[in-house]
């Protein structure tokens, strides 16, 4: 009984502190605000979105004949493209404010083609133009090539901007199931160092209460906050009409991810038995951890990307080698957390 | 000055004393190498969408090497079946490309053009001459945007004036101007300043919970030049650090130092605070967490939009952004992050010299008492009125802060609302800031009848005006284009008609609570309904 009343504990001062609060403040922050920056990007930085809102009002002049495949290329993009007969009436276009920039005629010199583009001299403006026209210059690049002939293959391809659904399910969903795994590993150094540095760990082991029990009890509340937590993100991912497969499987990864970063934040809390240093290394193994896992193709953000998509070749076999991990690491820390009883 | 240096280097021996044994600095180089190995490892491969997208391929295609595709070898039949059955999200067969109809395949084929695009370029440029490869060249010309006269009459044969170089560019191979890798650079000064400040913290933590701060109180040293003792050799080692990434990323060194020793500075003021106020080790890592967030947020939310938008000026990075590019900035560009900044430095060092006593620092209390007792301690020593009028002022440049921190949580709600969801955010800020400190001394029955209570509520409303105008002074032209912040910041020409509505809800938050008797967030949620009322009124006048 002991046991659970040490994560009765935890887990009512986390209540009572209601700093946990705080945490989950952080992560709905997170997750705003970077989707926050994404729309901001995307409106700014991408000719897709800004030619959906704003395409009609983007007008370029051209001078010259509209057959050429350049204007073609232009318009299929979207883009208003107005014919001038010559460079003096584009200009007057120009500063009438009929047109926001305008083209040369096409020229060649040396067997390559030049073009003249101009653009008002205002950044934002002309950012923007040239963000708009990037697509139909490069396949007019493509036209002239092939009129060299040199064949440029796949170029065809269209598809859909796929930066929303990468960002969703490659950034959005693991950073909130990871987040609060990386949150219990620093909340079980924190339960721990608090107990050597108040003096206060030789009073509870004076309870019939082991070392590795204890340090079981406390990581137990970490973890249980954590999948809490997840079990309200996905909760709220669903009701956000964001598409999640294998719900069971993704909080199951949680769980064991959290118990991993527990895990490794007790051993080295146990290890160097102070919060400053072991904050600090349980940080950096953090982050080495992503790294590496990252470099040997066996990361966990792939992993949980890949089931809330509903990957054909992801199933529980690829969750459980975590569990074989969770197992060693939770071993090496009953052998470690020795060294509190000394 | 002395004292100050006794301080820094007990500081320095303390540090060195807890880092240097137990194996831990072999363990932190170990674990450093490791990431830098992966940091290296993993530079150009880790892109958005990881592992997201499965790839069937048959025949002569070309090797996909992007961390989004996992490639699956397969007959030309076995692939169209793994396609239908949705195993696969695209089939290649030689030139070939299948696809379904579905919006997880149309991304693939988004995904895998942008790689195709690459690639098909280098072979083409391995292949072939300059000239055939890359057969296309723009000038790309700046024109003034007046007409050089009156009316320009159209003539066949007119040169256009431009008003910088030519810039030739080639396509295919120059992508469009994008501040990103620029806003990347610049985080890289941030993220040591961070690491750094975060070691102050524990510095301090760890003094106060040894309890080792109450007899360093109790010597003859003042709180000020402990502060600034356990300061310096963490202010020493970031300011270092921004002059050697400076010099390393082929930055001016002294421009750098200019841009980030304010940012520095605020890092450290934020970072103060968070060990005076924390009564649980879990109390410091949550508020760690949160002030590294928001603070993260403030610096870079608002640099992404350089070129795009004057509000982009609010934050240094934007500043670093234009340095990068080799752009010009002004005074007023660099004061208006770097006053605010330095200002809340001030300010929190201030806080700082008032709270560093072992009363304060070791009682276990609500964190709203906390703070309750935090502001009368900055307030007790001097006159209600002085402290209140000057607390208004003081506080403005955080306001400032947390309203473009709003802005950057609202920037995701659906554009109707964005407006209205910061003018409710920001008038319940400048509500609480603005009433807090009268509330807090009649809570300690400092100030008690109905006229007292008016006449603080009137200086509370000046010293917040005052700033506030002096605020938009130094910023009006700079953030001209940005509708919101002159909303926020109201700058109406009649001044006596925005210090009438401030002491209005002011006096209103502070009758309700003290005596009225009601509960302080319900008093505040009247006065914020009734400022966002004005607010909406004004901007509705304005707009």
């Amino acid at each position: 009984m002991p046991f659970v009343a040490v994560i009765k504990k935890e887990l009512f001062s986390v209540l009572r502190d209601r700093t946990i609060i705080i945490s989950i403040l952080i992560q709905f922050f997170i997750a705003s605000f970077s989707s926050g920056l994404l729309l901001g990007v995307l409106s700014l930085y991408d000719a897709d979105t800004i030619l959906r809102y704003s395409g009609d009002s983007i007008r370029i002049g051209i001078v010259g004949s509209m057959d050429d495949p350049l204007p073609a290329l232009m318009r299929e993009r979207g883009v208003n493209v107005l014919s001038y007969p010559n460079l003096g009436s584009a200009q007057a276009a120009f500063y009438s404010g009929e047109v926001l920039a305008f083209f040369d005629t096409p020229r060649n010199a040396n067997g390559l083609t030049e073009l003249k583009l101009y653009l008002p001299d205002q950044d934002t403006v002309s950012s923007l133009i040239r963000m708009v026209l990037q697509e139909p210059l490069k396949q007019y690049e493509n036209f002239l090539r092939e009129k060299n002939g040199i064949e440029v293959r796949y170029t065809n391809l269209h598809g859909k901007p796929a930066t929303s659904f990468e960002f969703v399910y490659s950034v959005l969903i693991p950073m909130l199931m990871f987040f609060p795994a990386f949150v219990a590993g620093s909340m079980s150094i924190d339960m721990i160092t608090e107990e050597i540095e108040n003096k206060t760990l030789q009073t509870l082991l004076s309870a019939p209460l082991t070392i590795s029990r204890m340090i079981g009890a406390k990581i137990t509340s970490a973890v249980i906050l954590a999948v809490v937590q997840c079990i309200m993100w996905l909760a709220l991912l669903h009701a956000n009409g964001t598409v999640i497969q294998n719900k069971f499987l993704i909080l199951l990864l949680s769980l064991i991810i959290a118990g991993i970063a527990s895990t490794s934040a007790a051993t080295v809390a146990a290890f160097l038995q102070d919060r400053e240093r072991s904050q600090f290394i349980y940080s950096l193994t953090l982050l080495a951890g992503v790294g590496i896992s990252t470099i040997l193709k066996a990361s966990p953000i792939t992993t949980i990307s890949r089931l809330a998509i509903g990957d054909a070749y992801t199933n529980i076999w690829n969750v459980l080698i975590y569990a074989g991990g969770f197992a060693v690491l939770y071993w090496i820390l009953l052998r470690v957390s020795q060294r509190l009883i000394n | 000055m002395n004292q100050i240096l006794v301080i820094a280097w007990r500081e320095i021996s303390r540090l060195r004393k807890r880092f240097g044994g137990n194996g831990s600095p072999i363990v932190a180089l170990v674990l450093m190498a490791a990431l830098g190995f992966s940091a290296f490892n993993l530079r150009d491969s880790v892109s958005l969408g990881n592992g997201l997208y499965r790839v069937g391929v048959s025949g002569d295609v070309p090797a996909i090497e992007d961390s989004r595709f996992s490639i699956h070898e397969v007959a030309p039949e076995e692939g169209q079946a793994l396609l239908a059955d949705r195993s696969i999200d695209v089939l290649i067969v030689g030139a070939t490309v299948f696809e379904r109809e579905d919006d997880k395949s149309q991304f693939a084929v988004r995904a895998l053009k942008q790689y195709m695009e690459v690639f098909e370029l280098e072979r083409v440029a391995a292949s072939f001459d300059d000239g055939g490869a890359f057969p296309l060249r723009v000038g790309v010309n700046a024109v003034d945007g007046n007409p050089p006269e009156a009316s320009v009459e159209p003539r066949a044969d007119v040169v256009i004036q431009t008003v910088k170089p030519e810039e030739i560019i080639i396509p295919s191979i120059t992508p469009p101007p994008a501040p990103f890798t620029q806003v990347l650079i610049t985080l890289i000064y941030i993220l040591p300043i961070t690491f750094i400040s975060i070691f102050f913290t524990s510095s301090f933590m760890d003094e106060k919970a040894n309890r080792r701060l109450t007899v360093l109180l109790s010597a003859p040293v003042t709180p000020f030049q402990i502060i600034l003792g356990k300061m310096l050799p963490y202010a020493v080692f970031s300011i270092s650090t921004t002059a050697l990434i400076a010099y390393f990323t082929n930055a001016n060194v002294l421009l750098s130092l200019a841009i980030f020793v304010p940012t520095t500075l605020f890092v450290f003021a934020i970072y103060l605070l968070v060990p005076l106020f924390y009564r649980t080790f879990k109390d410091t890592t949550f508020i760690s967490m949160l002030v590294t967030t928001l603070t993260t947020a403030y610096l870079v939310f608002p640099a992404m939009f350089t070129n795009s938008s004057d509000l982009a000026y609010i934050s240094p990075l934007t500043l670093a952004v234009k340095m990068y590019r080799l752009e010009p900035f002004g005074w007023r560009e660099y004061l208006l992050p770097s006053l605010p900044m330095t200002a809340i430095f001030g300010f929190a060092v201030f806080a700082g010299t008032r709270l560093l006593n072992e009363e304060f620092l070791m009682g276990y209390k609500p964190i709203t008492r906390k703070i309750g007792d935090a502001i009368y301690l900055m307030m007790a020593h001097s006159q209600p009125w002085f402290a209140v009028l000057l607390w208004s002022f003081l506080v403005i440049p955080a306001v400032y802060m947390a309203q473009v921190v709003m802005l950057a949580f609202a920037a995701n709600l659906p554009v109707g609302l964005i407006v209205g969801a910061v003018l409710i955010a920001s008038a319940f800020i400048e509500e609480l800031v603005k009433t807090v400190g009268i509330i807090v001394l009649a809570e300690r029955n400092i100030v008690n009848s109905t006229k007292e209570i008016l006449w603080l509520s009137f200086l509370s409303a000046l010293g917040f005006l005052v700033g506030e105008k002096l605020l938009v002074l130094a910023s009006v032209s700079v953030v001209a284009e940005a509708d919101v912040s002159t909303a926020l910041f109201e700058s109406g020409i009649f001044l006596l008609i925005p210090l009438a509505a401030h002491f209005v809800f002011v006096s209103m938050v502070n009758l309700l609570r003290i005596k009225l008797k009601a509960p302080y967030w319900l008093a505040l949620v009247v006065g914020t309904i009734f400022h966002f009322a004005y607010n909406a009124a004004i901007l509705q006048n304005g707009g």
